[in-house]
């Protein structure tokens, strides 16, 4: 535990940069919003959605660029001495993955609040209760079945190919894996596509509702925020494997 | 036995970094690991340090496989392998946190031996980063110290100090291995020294009996690999 605590303040000093620049843009993206105020309330609304859209995926790039930093680790020698430690390979990705998907989490919740009030601003009502419960759920349920996959996927990728580094060109590697990318999320997609459409009225899991039960008398909104668990799991248990994956070529690599 | 190479080798890709190298270290030797660019000297304590594995023959540290015993093993590489954020304060958290080994009084006093100045290492000279370096490898209690290079690309003075600090740290239930360039500064600290050319063993000799010869490291050193 000593060690983990470690390896997650050698990440707090490493990444801060990044992570304070991700976290201090909410106030630049909350400042777009306030811009747009002479519209008329439904043009608002999508402009601002707009600029929410364009926030999530900024800071998605960001987080995959913060996380895949091992290449200039390698280069400058840093990485033989992280692979010097006691520490496992394991604790290393942990520890990576684990303060990257806390800064997303916090990003893509204060993104979330803003969500909410630019809907509030729209004249759609929120009871209080059910915008706290969305401002969590919306933020997790986006980061476990899609930013945290691609994050584990980043290193993957990236500790694949410096383990390739010292005996041979680790560029082929490194093209062979960034092609097969899209392959892969089309095969996990497709997968849980079947899972949840191809089997009508069958589900694993109970449908996962992110509204508080009763809040809404007329139903107007809630089947609409009803998710599915299944992509829940089914990514939490691929970025699992992709994490083990990743921990055991970091054991095995050389530096 | 602390570690052996038996016939190892090691490729990268088509070129030999060694070729079938078999040697023995056991507790308590201060080895000067010696030869020109590319002879080897690193390869050799990288395999050592489990951060290669041999393309053929063996490597064992402490009776096993050097990864499975890393964390016995203090490597000093030669990068200068500190982040730029890390002050002094902050590699003794680094080091105090991953290694059970490592004793904080020690290193207090390195830093104040080495004369380390307390900011972070982006601000540092190389020869303070270097000085730096060689006080968190020396600051932990490991039977096996590999120091590859310490005194590469670093002033005089500096040199010195971090010769001054090996000596006096250096314990009988401790092995060194050291490669450098600067063999006349360094060759005082060896009791040992083994010759590398092109990835090959050149000679392997006892530095006591080379002194009561009359002969000196770095006369060998010319005619083995001259």
């Amino acid at each position: 535990m000593k060690r983990l605590k470690t390896l997650l303040w050698v990440e707090y000093r490493r990444s801060r940069v990044w992570a304070a620049a991700l976290l201090g843009s909410i106030v630049f993206w909350w400042w777009g919003l306030l811009q747009v105020r002479s519209l008329e309330l439904i043009n608002q609304l999508e402009i601002r959605a707009i600029l929410l859209l364009i926030a999530a995926s900024v800071g998605a790039a960001v987080l995959v660029l913060m996380i895949g930093r091992i290449r200039s680790e390698t280069k400058d020698g840093t990485h033989q001495v992280l692979l010097m430690t006691p520490a496992s390979g394991y604790a290393h990705v942990v520890a990576r993955f684990g303060f990257t998907v806390s800064v997303a989490i916090a990003y893509y919740i204060g993104l979330m609040l803003m969500a909410w009030w630019a809907i509030g601003q729209a004249g759609i009502p929120l009871v209080a209760g059910d915008a706290l419960a969305l401002t969590l759920g919306m933020p997790l349920y986006a980061i476990a079945t899609f930013l945290a996959p691609v994050l584990a996927w980043t290193v993957l990728l990236m500790v694949y190919i410096s383990a390739h580094r010292v005996s041979g060109p680790n560029w082929i590697p490194g093209t062979v894996m960034v092609l097969a990318t899209p392959l892969v999320f089309e095969k996990i997609g497709t997968g849980i596509y079947r899972i949840l459409y191809r089997l009508p009225g069958w589900h694993v899991f109970e449908q996962l509702q992110l509204t508080l039960s009763g809040q809404y008398p007329d139903d107007s909104m809630g089947p609409a925020l009803i998710m599915p668990q299944e992509p829940v799991w089914i990514m939490l248990l691929v970025c699992g494997v992709m994490l083990a994956l990743a921990g055991r070529i970091w054991q095995e690599v050389e530096g | 036995m602390l570690a052996r190479l038996s016939s190892a080798t090691k490729r990268y890709g088509k070129t030999e970094g060694l070729r079938d190298v078999s040697l023995e270290f056991p507790l308590g030797e201060v080895v000067g690991v010696l030869g020109l660019n590319g002879s080897g000297k690193s390869t050799l304590l990288k395999l050592v340090a489990g951060l290669l594995f041999p393309t053929s023959g063996q490597v064992t540290v402490f009776g096993g496989s050097p990864r499975r015993n890393r964390a016995k093993v203090v490597y000093l590489g030669e990068n200068d392998a500190l982040y730029p954020w890390m002050t002094p304060d902050d590699a003794e958290r680094f080091m105090g946190g991953l290694f059970d080994d490592f004793d904080p009084v020690r290193y207090d006093g390195l830093l104040e031996a080495l004369e380390v100045p307390r900011r972070k290492t982006k601000r540092m000279s190389k020869g303070e980063r270097g000085r730096l370096r060689l006080a968190m490898a020396l600051a932990r209690n490991a039977q096996l110290f590999l120091l590859d290079e310490p005194l590469a690309g670093i002033d005089l003075l500096s040199r010195e100090k971090i010769l001054q600090s090996i000596v006096r740290e250096w314990h009988t239930r401790e092995t060194i291995l050291l490669t450098t360039h600067e063999v006349a500064e360094a060759e005082g600290l060896f009791e040992r020294v083994v010759y590398l050319r092109e990835g090959r063993l050149a000679a392997d000799v006892n530095a006591e009996e080379l002194r009561a010869e009359n002969k000196s490291v770095i006369q060998t050193f010319r005619e083995v690999l001259g």
